[in-house]
C-alpha cells in the first residue's frame, strides 16, 4: 500500500468534486433543508391540535374547563358547534383533530360533590395525534380537577390521585428531540449513499477505472481514495446538522460527544460502504440508482426512524436487526435524550462494527471482481 | 511446469517482449480464449486482429494482469503477469478506445496524476510532460478541461498519459474506433514514432487497412489464433485463389447472385465494390466472370483482378473456420 497513491488518489477525487459545484451545494444544503422541514414539519403538527369545543353547559365551570385545555397550548379552539351531531362532519373533514364535549349540568353535579363525564373525542387516523392528543387532554383535565380541589381546600396541596402521566427523558414530549438525533443518521445515510453510489460506476463508465487498475494502483488503494474524501465531506455536513439542531432547535444533548463521535463514524464506514457496493455491482448510474432506492425505502420504514419498531408487527420486527439505521437511532437517541454511555450502548455499536466489517470486506471482493471482469 | 507450452513443440520465450502458451479464459459456459500460442517480438508493432466479441479484450485483460486465465501461461517482458502483475505494470502502458482520461480535470491535471501514480520524478516528469504536450499539440492548453478537447486530441492526449512513465510495451485496444481517418493517420505516425524508439506495441483493431501498418499479425477468431505472420505472409494465405474486384450498379442482387453462382468460393461487399475469390484451379480470368455477370443480366458489370487485401483474407479465413467448426467435427489442426 503506497500513501503516495492515497493521496493522489484524494487529490484528484477533491478536484472532480471542485469542479461539480451543484454536487457541492446539494452536498450541504440538502441536510439543512431536510432538517429544517423535518424539524418544523414535526413540532407545528403536535402543537395547536385543532380543537372542537361542544359546550352544552354554558357555565363558569364550562368555560374554566375549556380554558385549562386551551391554556396548555397543545389545542387551538377552531369551532364551537352547538350539538354533538354536529362533530361527526368536523372530525371527517379534518377541521379538528380533538373534540371536547362538556355535557348540560356539569357545574351543577360537580357542585354537588359527584364526579361529572365529560367526553374526548380524538381522531385516530394519525395514531401520534390520537395518543398525544389524549394524553394532553388527560392532564388537561387532571390540572383542572387540581385547581378545583385547590380552590375549595384553599391549599396547594390537594388531596386526592393525580393521575397525570410523567414522561421520563423528554418531559415536554417534544418529538423534535428524538427527530433530530435520527435525522443526523438518516440525512448522513442518503447524502452518502447517493454519492457514492455514483462514484466507481461513473468512473467504470468512463473508462478510467480499467485504465488505473492497469496502473501499479492497487484495489486497497483506490477504495481508501474513493472513501476518505467523503468521509471528511460527511464529517462536514454532519456539523452542519448538529449545529442547527442544537443551536436553533434546542435540542438538549444530555450524552457523551464520544458516544456519537463513534456511533456517527461507524454509521458513516457502514453508510459509504454500502454506496460503494452498489456502485461495484451496478453496470450503469440507472441500476445504481434503482438499487439505491431498492435499499432506502425498507431502511426508512423499519429502521424506527418514522414508524416505531415497537408497533410494527411482531413477524415484522426480526428484519429490523438487518437495517444497519436502527442500531444509530438507538445509539443516537439513547446519547442525545437519555445520556446512555458506552455500556448501556454496547449492543447497538457492536452490532454496527459488524456491518462496517461485512460490508467493506464485501466492497474489497467485488472491487477485485469488477477488475477482474 | 509448460504443460501447455508443449503445443507449439516451443516452450515460452522470456526474452520476448509477449510469450504466451495455451491460455484460456472462460466465463460460465462460453470459452473466450481458447488455448492460444503467441509470440510477440520485442520492438515491433503487433497487429491483434479479429471481429468484435472474439477474445481480443479479453486476452489483453490476461496480459495487463487485470484478468486471471482459466490456464496457460503468459509471460510479459520476461515475468509471469498471471501471478506477480505488479512487476510488470510498472512497465507497461494501456490505452483504450473510450480514452480513459479524467473529463472533469484538465489536461495538466491528468498528467500530473498518471506521473504521479507511477511515481516519477520532477525533473522527468517536467519533461516527459513538455514532449507530450508538443506531441499531442496542445501547449498552451494545459489548462484546459479535456471534456472541452476535440476526439483527435484527447486521442493524443490519452496516448501521451499511457506513456508518461516511457513503457517497454504498449497495449493499445482499438485506439482509433470512432476516430476520423485523418487523426487516425497522424495517430498511426505517432505509434511509428515510439516503435521507432524500440516501444513494443501490441495493437487490436478491426480497421483492416491498419492491419498493414504492423510488423506481424494475428488473427483471433471465436477465442482461436485462425493466422499469424507478418501482412505479407497472411496474404499469401489466399494464393490459391484470385481476388477480383466487381464494380456493378446494382451490388446487392449482384452480391446474392455471385454467392451462389458456381465456382465462387467467396463473395462479400468490400467498400462500394463487391469482391468475389475463386480458386485458382477453376478461375478462367477476369473476362470470363464478366461474361457471366452480363449473362445473368448485370449488363453494366466491370470485373478486375487484385492483390487480396488483408480483409479478403481475414473473411476467407473466418468463413473457412466457420465451415470447419459448424460442418463437421473434425477439426483440421
Amino acid at each position: 500500500m503506497s500513501l503516495t497513491r492515497i493521496r493522489l488518489l484524494v487529490w484528484k477525487e477533491f478536484l472532480q468534486l471542485r469542479r461539480d459545484p451543484l454536487l457541492l451545494r446539494l452536498l450541504l444544503l440538502m441536510p439543512i433543508i431536510q432538517l429544517v422541514g423535518f424539524g418544523y414539519v414535526v413540532s407545528v403538527d403536535v402543537r395547536n391540535l385543532p380543537t372542537a369545543v361542544v359546550d352544552l353547559d354554558q357555565t363558569v365551570v364550562s368555560r374554566q374547563l375549556e380554558s385549562s385545555f386551551t391554556a396548555s397550548g397543545y389545542f387551538l379552539v377552531v369551532a364551537r358547534p352547538d350539538a354533538e351531531t354536529q362533530l361527526t362532519s368536523l372530525l371527517d373533514t379534518g377541521v379538528a383533530k380533538v373534540a371536547l364535549v362538556i355535557p348540560q349540568g356539569t357545574q351543577d353535579l360537580l357542585a354537588r360533590g359527584q364526579t361529572a363525564p365529560v367526553g374526548i373525542v380524538v381522531d385516530g387516523s394519525d395514531s401520534q395525534i390520537a395518543s398525544v392528543g389524549s394524553g394532553y387532554a388527560a392532564q388537561a383535565i387532571a390540572r383542572f380537577n387540581a385547581s378545583r380541589t385547590a380552590a375549595f381546600t384553599g391549599s396547594l396541596q390537594a388531596p386526592g390521585i393525580d393521575a397525570r402521566t410523567r414522561v421520563v427523558f423528554n418531559p415536554t414530549l417534544d418529538p423534535i428531540n428524538t427527530m433530530i438525533p435520527g435525522l443526523v443518521a438518516a440525512i448522513l445515510m442518503i447524502s452518502l449513499m447517493s454519492i457514492m453510489s455514483q462514484a466507481v460506476v461513473r468512473e467504470r463508465e468512463s473508462g478510467t477505472l480499467e485504465q488505473m487498475f492497469v496502473t501499479p494502483i492497487r484495489p486497497s488503494e483506490y477504495l481508501i481514495g474513493k472513501v476518505a474524501p467523503y468521509a471528511l465531506l460527511a464529517v462536514a455536513q454532519l456539523s452542519v446538522v448538529a449545529a442547527i439542531g442544537m443551536l436553533w432547535f434546542k435540542v438538549p444533548f444530555n450524552g457523551s460527544v464520544w458516544v456519537v463521535f463513534v456511533g456517527l463514524a461507524l454509521f458513516l464506514l457502514i453508510s459509504v460502504g454500502l454506496g460503494l457496493l452498489v456502485s461495484l455491482i451496478s453496470r450503469t448510474r440507472q441500476q445504481a440508482q434503482q438499487a439505491l432506492v431498492f435499499i432506502m425505502i425498507p431502511t426508512m420504514v423499519l429502521s424506527g426512524f418514522i414508524f416505531p419498531i415497537e408497533s410494527m408487527p411482531e413477524a415484522i420486527q426480526p428484519l429490523t436487526y438487518a437495517v444497519p439505521l436502527r442500531y444509530a437511532l438507538t445509539v443516537l437517541r439513547g446519547s442525545f435524550v437519555k445520556g446512555s454511555g458506552f455500556e448501556a450502548l454496547a449492543t447497538p455499536l457492536w452490532a454496527m462494527v459488524g456491518f462496517a466489517i461485512v460490508i467493506f470486506g464485501a466492497a474489497v471482493i467485488a472491487t477485485r471482481r469488477r477488475i477482474a471482469e | 511446469m509448460t504443460r501447455e507450452g508443449e503445443v507449439h513443440g516451443i516452450p515460452a520465450d522470456p526474452s520476448a517482449a509477449i510469450s504466451v502458451r495455451g491460455l484460456t479464459k472462460t466465463f460460465g459456459n462460453f470459452t473466450a480464449v481458447d488455448g492460444i500460442d503467441l509470440d510477440v517480438p520485442r520492438g515491433q508493432v503487433f497487429g491483434f486482429l479479429g471481429p468484435n466479441g472474439s477474445g481480443k479484450t479479453t486476452t489483453i485483460r490476461i496480459l495487463t494482469g487485470t484478468s486471471a486465465p482459466r490456464s496457460g501461461q503468459a509471460l510479459v517482458l520476461g515475468e509471469d503477469v498471471v501471478a506477480h502483475p505488479e512487476r510488470v505494470r510498472p512497465r507497461i502502458g494501456y490505452m483504450s478506445q473510450k480514452f480513459a482520461l479524467f473529463e472533469d480535470l484538465t489536461v495538466d491535471e491528468n498528467l500530473r496524476f498518471y506521473a504521479g501514480v507511477y511515481a516519477l520524478d520532477p525533473a522527468v516528469f517536467a519533461a516527459r510532460r513538455r514532449y507530450i504536450l508538443e506531441m499531442a499539440d496542445l501547449q498552451g492548453r494545459e489548462r484546459e478541461l479535456t471534456r472541452n478537447l476535440s476526439v483527435g486530441w484527447r486521442q493524443r492526449l490519452a496516448l501521451g498519459a499511457a506513456t508518461i512513465h516511457e513503457p517497454d510495451l504498449l497495449f493499445l485496444d482499438e485506439p482509433t474506433s470512432g476516430v476520423d481517418p485523418v487523426a487516425r493517420r497522424q495517430f498511426w505516425d505517432l505509434l511509428y514514432e515510439l516503435a521507432g524508439r524500440g516501444v513494443t506495441l501490441f495493437v487490436t483493431t478491426h480497421y483492416m487497412e491498419e492491419a498493414s501498418h504492423c510488423h506481424r499479425l494475428a488473427f483471433i477468431y471465436r477465442g482461436r489464433i485462425v493466422a499469424e505472420g507478418s501482412p505479407n505472409e497472411i496474404r499469401a494465405n489466399l494464393s490459391t485463389q484470385r481476388v477480383y474486384d466487381v464494380t456493378v450498379r446494382d451490388a446487392d442482387l449482384a452480391l446474392g447472385w455471385l454467392e451462389t453462382a458456381d465456382g465462387i468460393a467467396e463473395a462479400y461487399l468490400s467498400g462500394a465494390a463487391l469482391h468475389a475469390v475463386i480458386d485458382r484451379g477453376v478461375d478462367r480470368g477476369a473476362g470470363a466472370l464478366r461474361e457471366r455477370l452480363v449473362a445473368a443480366g448485370f449488363a453494366d458489370a466491370v470485373v478486375v483482378s487484385v492483390e487480396p487485401t488483408i480483409e479478403d483474407v481475414f473473411v476467407n479465413l473466418v468463413s473457412r473456420e466457420r465451415g470447419q467448426t459448424d460442418g463437421s467435427s473434425d477439426r483440421v489442426s
